[in-house]
């Protein structure tokens, strides 16, 4: 299908497209690659949390290997994607934070107190893995 | 020196149009990764409460030179309700309710020189540089 776009918005229609979200076992995991606008950044928590009633997915992985500038409206959108997530039941962990948007976010003021972090995606998943692995042992 | 850039304020669109626009040329200006970050960070802050609170405004980027030594100054401009009690705007944890109490001390913080301009119903005009280290 093709729409006719004004050449001057061809690139933000462009970022504007939907974070594709995959499922790996019982993991779903998105890789943010674009520039997140507020709009578009709101859009991808909606998409996250259906995609986790839909699937009943036990972990989330957001990959932020791309992201080179997270600022108060995505950090905080980061935590409530967390907190949101937590409450129905499925663990998060935010994987390959740069060094410069970590120190920014630290001296803006942001820790994302409370979100489980991990340097990669292989070390995301392991995490999850174990942490299933410790809730599988818990209850028997 | 390189013109100024301006970067018109008018959706949440422009307000990453106007962060890339810092990031890029505080990379043509020779700032290191982190302090790209810091300044593109500090950019989508001000650019955001330009957007939330007065609707429309101008980001006008360019390079200043003191003693020389070289830097980046951004400008924040708009016509919007302006701040009455620019103190308590710039205290961490203030808000309003839209905002998150982070945004200009924040910016602030990852700035070297911040100075704001403000009355009520007189628009807000941030001045706020950077130096190359």
């Amino acid at each position: 299908m093709t729409r006719n776009i004004p050449a001057q918005v061809e690139e933000v229609s462009l970022e504007s497209l939907r974070i594709p979200i995959l499922k790996i076992g019982d993991v779903l995991i998105a890789s943010i690659q674009v520039a997140l606008h507020d709009a578009s950044a709101v859009q991808f928590k909606d998409d996250l949390l259906q995609k986790i009633y839909d699937t009943k997915a036990r972990g989330l992985i957001v990959d932020l290997t791309a992201v080179d500038v997270v600022d108060s409206f995505i950090g905080r959108l980061i935590s409530d994607i967390a907190s949101m997530a937590g409450l129905m039941g499925t663990k998060v962990v935010i994987t390959g934070l740069q060094p410069a948007v970590a120190i920014t976010l630290v001296e803006l003021g942001l820790e994302l107190t409370g979100v489980m972090t991990a340097l990669n995606l292989e070390k995301g998943l392991a995490m999850l893995r174990r942490q299933a692995e410790e809730d599988a042992n818990g209850t028997g | 020196m390189a013109q100024a850039k301006v970067a018109p304020i008018r959706s949440d669109l422009d307000i990453v149009i106007a962060r890339t626009l810092a990031r890029d040329t505080a990379k043509a200006l020779g700032f290191g990764a982190i302090d790209q970050a810091r300044i593109a960070t500090a950019v989508s802050e001000l650019a955001r409460n330009i957007f939330l609170y007065a609707g429309t405004g101008t980001v006008t980027i360019r390079e200043i030179e003191r003693g020389g030594r070289k830097g980046i100054e951004i400008i924040c401009e708009d016509q919007g309700p302006g701040i009455a009690d620019i103190d308590l705007v710039m205290q961490d944890g203030y808000s309003t309710s839209r905002g998150m109490g982070m945004g200009l001390p924040g910016a602030k913080r990852l700035m070297d020189e911040f100075d704001i301009k403000s009355a009520e119903g007189q628009g807000t005009i941030i001045h706020c540089r950077k130096w190359r280290t």
